[in-house]
C-alpha cells in the first residue's frame, strides 16, 4: 500500500480515463466519482478495480439511448456501458424531470459499477433535490443496495443487504433512480427479504470519513497505483529534440 | 467561498460599481500587461506575517563551511506552528538546469505542518532532495527546489569574504542568489490537499500562500548562507551584508508553458480574482477622494516606476519595447497628472486613449497602492470554490444565446483558417511537461489538452444551432444525454456565465499565441516583477525583491516594498 493525495488520484484517473477515450467533461465526472467514493469511505477504488479489465470497451459500445419516456419517468438503455460514463447525464435528466413534475423515476438499464451513482445523487442533494437510488447485483445470491439523500443536504445514506430473492433478468444491471423536488425521499431496505445484518452507513458517517481522508489523505495498494498511471500514460507524447523546444 | 452580499450586490445587478467592460479585461494582451499590486499574492502574504508577527526562527543550523547541510526554521503563528527544511548539496555546475525535467538541484525544501523530530527529518532527507522521485505525507504541504544564480552567489561570498559589499549595479542585473524552478503545493508527491491547506493551515487559506512562503523563506535562507559560507572562508576579514542591499535581494524564479493551462483549467479561480482586482478599481472610481496630497503621491510612485522599469534588465527584444513605452507612458501621465485632475475615471479614459496596455495597468495598479482602505479587504475573497456544474435545466436556446453573447469573442474566430488551429498542447513524456507543437509536424495532436477553449465553444455552438431546428425547445439534460462529447464544454459555458468575467479571450491553437501573456498575467497576480522572457514559453522574474527582512518582523511596516529600486551609494553607507 502507499499514500497518495485526492488531487493525484484524481490528476491521475483523469488521465487513465482519457487516455481509455472518455471524452472531456466526462472522465473529469468519472474520476470525480471515484475519488468521491474512496475519500467518503465507500470503496471506490475497489469498484475501479473490478472495472479496469473492461475499461477500454465502452468507447467502442453505443452511446445511451432512451427507450421511453414520458413527464415523470425515463428508460434510458446505456448498452452495458460504466456507470462511470453514463450515470451523471441519466441523473441530470432525473433532475429535469423532478422539477417539472414534482417527482421522477428514471430507469437506467444494462449498466455496470452502479454504486458510483452515489456521487451523482449527492450533486443532486447539494442542489435542493431528494434522490433515491436502488439496485440489485449477483446471480446465485442476490445483494440489494439503496442510496438517498436529502434535499439541500451534503452527504447521502447508504445501505446494502443480502438477499433470498431470486435472481430477475428485468433487475440485472438496471438502476431505479427516484428524484423529488417536493419531498425528501429516505427508501431503506425490508428486514423481512435480509440475510443477516443490513450494512447502513449513515450521512454522518460519511461525513466523519470524509473528514479523515481530507487529514490523512488516501491509501492504495501499489499494483493499481502503477496501473491506473500505466494507462494514463496513453495522453503522453513522446519526447525528441524537437518537442523539447516547444517546451517552457 | 461564498461572497458576502456586499460584495455580490456590487458585482452584479442594479447597485452594481461600474466595472471595466468583460471584452476589454479579460483580452490576452491586457491580461498579459498586467504588474504586480496590493492584492498580489506576496503583498497579502506580507501583510499577515508582519501584522500577525509571526514568530521565525532557526531550529536547527547544521551547514558545512562550503554551506552544505541542513537548516530547519520554526514558525509560530497566531494559529499553528510548522517548520520549513531546507537540504543544500553540492551541485557540479554542468549539473544545474532550470528546466523541469532537471533532477538535481543546489537546493531542496519542504513546508511542513508541526515541529520535526529524527525521525520525521529523516524521511524529509530521503525524499525532499529526489523532488518528483520522491514521497512525502500530508504534514508537508509545499515542495520546492533552486539553483544558484552562476552570476551572483560566488561573487557576493567573495566580496563579503574580503570585507566588501556587492556592487549594487550586479544586483541591479540580477537581484538574487537563487532561482526556484518549481514550487509544488496543493497535493502533489502525496503533500496535503488544498482542502487541508485551506481548512486545517489557516495561515495559509489564501491562494498560493503557502508557496509564497516558501520562496520568502528561501530568499531568507539565501542571505544567511552566503554570510555563513563567507564568514566561514574569511572571519578575519568578513563583514555582513549591508541591510539595503540585503532587502535588494530577491528570488529568482523561471516559470514555463505549466502556468498556461493552470490558467485555462481553473477559469472560475482566475475570474475570481480579475473580479476582486476590478473591484477594488472601481470602489476607487467611485469612492476615491482625489486630493492634492493624493496626486502628490501618485507622482511620486509614477516617478519610482519610472526608475524602477529603467532599472530593470531585459535582452528581450518584445519585453524592452514594452518597458520603453512604458517609460514613454509614464512621463505622459505624469505630465498629465500636473495639470490637474479631479476624478479617476477621466484619468482613466485619458491612460486608455494615450498610453500603451502597460501603461494603463500600471495607473491601475499604483491606483489600488493609494487607496488600501477600500483594496485590503478583498483580499479574503480570493478563494473560489471551482464547481463547474451542469445545469440540466437551460433550456438550449438559453445556452446558444449564452455562446453568442458571452463568447463572441471565441465566435469570431475563424476556424476554417488554418492559421486558426495551427498548434496543440501536450503533456511530454518527460515528466509529464506540458509542451506546445506544431500541427502536421509534430506527433501527439491526437493527445492534445482541451485547452482551445475558443474552438471548442465554436463547434458546441454549431451543434446548439442545428439542434435547435430540429426541436427548439430542447433542455440541456436531453441534449448532452444524445451529444455527451460536449458535457465539458457546456458545463464550463453554464458555468462562466455566472462569473462577472468569464474566460480568458484567447485562441490558443492560433499560429500566433503568445502563451507569455498567460504567464505574465499569473505572475503579476503573484506579485513578481523584473519580468525577462527567455523566449515566448518561458520567463524568468524575481520575487520579493524589497521585501523586509525576516528580522524586520515585528518593526513598523508601511507595506510599500513593491518596486523596489536599487539603493543608492548613500543610502549604504548610512545602513
Amino acid at each position: 500500500m502507499m499514500h497518495i493525495s485526492m488531487i493525484e488520484l484524481k490528476a491521475a484517473l483523469r488521465r487513465c480515463f482519457e487516455a481509455s477515450g472518455y471524452f472531456v467533461g466526462n472522465y473529469e465526472d468519472a474520476a470525480d466519482m471515484i475519488v468521491w467514493l474512496e475519500k467518503h469511505g465507500l470503496q471506490g477504488l475497489a469498484e475501479f478495480k473490478s472495472m479496469l479489465p473492461y475499461l477500454c470497451l465502452d468507447q467502442d459500445k453505443p452511446l445511451s439511448t432512451i427507450i421511453y419516456e414520458d413527464s415523470g419517468a425515463i428508460v434510458i438503455d446505456s448498452h452495458n456501458r460504466s456507470s462511470l460514463n453514463c450515470i451523471a447525464a441519466a441523473v441530470d435528466v432525473a433532475y429535469l424531470k423532478a422539477q417539472d413534475s414534482g417527482i421522477a423515476t428514471v430507469t437506467v438499464r444494462n449498466c455496470h459499477n452502479r454504486r458510483f451513482v452515489l456521487k451523482a445523487i449527492t450533486d443532486c442533494g447539494r442542489r435542493g433535490v431528494s434522490v433515491a437510488a436502488y439496485w440489485q447485483n449477483g446471480k446465485n445470491k442476490v445483494t440489494e443496495y439503496t442510496a438517498s439523500i436529502k434535499a439541500g443536504h451534503r452527504y447521502p445514506s447508504y445501505s446494502e443487504a443480502l438477499t433470498d430473492l431470486s435472481y430477475s433478468d428485468q433487475q440485472q444491471q438496471s438502476l431505479t433512480i427516484i428524484c423529488s423536488a417536493r419531498v425528501d425521499l429516505l427508501p431503506s431496505l425490508k428486514k423481512s427479504t435480509a440475510i443477516g445484518e443490513i450494512q447502513s452507513i449513515s450521512a454522518e458517517q460519511i461525513a466523519e470519513n470524509k473528514q479523515r481522508s481530507v487529514e490523512q489523505g488516501i491509501e492504495i495498494s501499489t499494483d493499481l497505483w502503477s496501473e491506473i498511471n500505466r494507462i494514463g500514460e496513453g495522453v503522453l507524447v513522446e519526447s525528441n529534440d524537437k518537442s523539447r523546444r516547444g517546451a517552457g | 467561498m461564498t461572497l458576502p452580499a456586499s460584495i455580490i450586490s456590487a458585482l452584479h445587478g442594479p447597485r452594481a460599481l461600474p466595472l471595466r467592460a468583460i471584452e476589454q479585461v479579460m483580452d490576452v494582451e491586457r491580461l498579459g500587461a498586467m504588474h504586480q499590486s496590493r492584492l498580489s499574492f506576496m503583498r497579502t502574504l506580507m501583510r499577515r506575517i508582519m501584522r500577525e508577527c509571526w514568530q521565525i526562527e532557526i531550529d536547527k543550523l547544521a551547514l558545512d563551511e562550503q554551506g552544505y547541510g541542513t537548516v530547519i526554521y520554526r514558525i509560530k503563528t497566531p494559529n499553528r506552528v510548522y517548520s520549513f527544511v531546507i537540504f543544500s548539496e553540492y551541485l557540479a555546475d554542468e549539473d544545474r538546469n532550470d528546466r523541469v525535467i532537471a533532477s538535481k538541484w543546489d537546493l531542496t525544501m519542504a513546508l511542513v505542518d508541526g515541529v520535526i523530530d529524527d525521525t520525521y527529518l529523516q524521511m524529509l532527507r530521503e525524499n525532499v532532495p529526489k523532488q518528483e522521485a520522491g514521497r512525502v505525507d500530508s504534514r508537508v504541504f509545499v515542495l520546492s527546489r533552486a539553483n544558484r544564480s552562476m552570476r551572483n552567489f560566488d561573487y557576493i561570498v567573495d566580496k563579503l569574504a574580503s570585507g566588501e559589499q556587492p556592487e549594487i549595479s550586479k544586483l541591479s542585473a540580477v537581484g538574487y542568489l537563487y532561482r526556484t524552478t518549481a514550487v509544488y503545493g496543493s497535493g502533489k508527491l502525496g503533500m496535503a490537499d488544498w482542502e487541508k491547506v485551506s481548512s486545517c493551515f489557516v495561515d495559509f487559506n489564501r491562494p498560493f500562500s503557502a508557496e509564497m512562503f516558501v520562496c520568502l523563506m528561501l530568499r531568507n535562507f539565501s542571505l544567511l548562507q552566503v554570510e555563513h559560507i563567507a564568514k566561514h572562508r574569511s572571519a578575519d576579514s568578513f563583514r555582513g551584508m549591508q541591510v539595503e542591499i540585503k532587502r535588494f535581494i530577491g528570488i529568482g524564479n523561471s516559470t514555463g508553458l505549466g502556468m498556461a493551462p493552470y490558467l485555462i483549467n481553473h477559469p472560475l479561480l482566475i475570474n475570481r480574482w480579475v473580479e476582486m482586482r476590478e473591484l477594488a478599481l472601481a470602489r476607487i472610481r467611485l469612492l476615491g477622494v482625489v486630493s492634492q496630497g493624493l496626486r502628490q503621491q501618485l507622482l511620486i510612485l509614477l516617478e519610482r516606476a519610472k526608475i524602477y522599469t529603467r532599472q530593470t534588465v531585459t535582452e528581450d527584444a518584445r519585453q524592452t519595447d514594452n518597458n520603453q513605452k512604458l517609460l514613454v507612458d509614464l512621463s505622459a501621465l505624469a505630465k498629465n497628472i500636473q495639470q490637474g485632475f479631479n476624478d479617476w475615471d477621466s484619468l482613466l479614459g485619458w491612460s486608455e486613449q494615450h498610453c500603451s496596455l502597460q501603461g494603463q495597468e500600471m495607473l491601475v495598479s499604483l491606483m489600488l497602492e493609494l487607496y488600501p482602505e477600500l483594496v485590503d479587504d478583498l483580499e479574503n475573497y480570493l478563494v473560489v470554490d471551482e464547481l463547474m456544474d451542469l445545469d440540466p435545466l437551460m433550456p438550449l436556446k438559453k445556452v446558444q444565446q449564452i455562446i453568442q453573447q458571452r463568447y463572441a469573442w471565441a465566435l469570431s474566430y475563424d476556424f476554417d483558417c488554418p492559421q486558426a488551429l495551427q498548434h496543440f498542447w501536450y503533456r511530454s513524456q518527460e515528466k509529464m511537461e506540458p509542451r506546445l507543437g506544431l500541427v502536421n509536424s509534430e506527433p501527439g495532436e491526437d493527445r492534445q489538452m482541451p485547452l482551445g477553449i475558443a474552438y471548442e465553444v465554436r463547434k458546441c455552438f454549431d451543434l446548439v444551432t442545428s439542434h435547435l431546428q430540429q426541436d427548439p425547445q430542447q433542455s440541456t439534460a436531453h441534449f448532452v444525454l444524445a451529444q455527451p462529447q460536449l458535457r465539458g464544454i457546456l458545463r464550463r459555458v453554464q458555468s462562466m456565465n455566472k462569473s462577472m468575467y468569464g474566460d480568458i479571450q484567447v485562441n490558443l491553437l492560433d499560429e500566433n499565441v503568445l502563451p507569455m501573456h498567460l504567464l505574465r498575467c499569473k505572475l503579476a497576480f503573484f506579485g513578481v516583477g523584473k519580468f525577462d522572457p527567455k523566449s515566448k514559453l518561458w520567463v524568468r522574474n524575481t520575487m520579493f525583491q524589497g521585501a523586509p527582512l525576516l528580522e524586520e518582523i515585528g518593526q513598523p511596516f508601511n507595506d510599500d516594498w513593491f518596486m523596489p529600486l536599487a539603493p543608492s551609494s548613500s543610502q549604504v553607507a548610512e545602513s
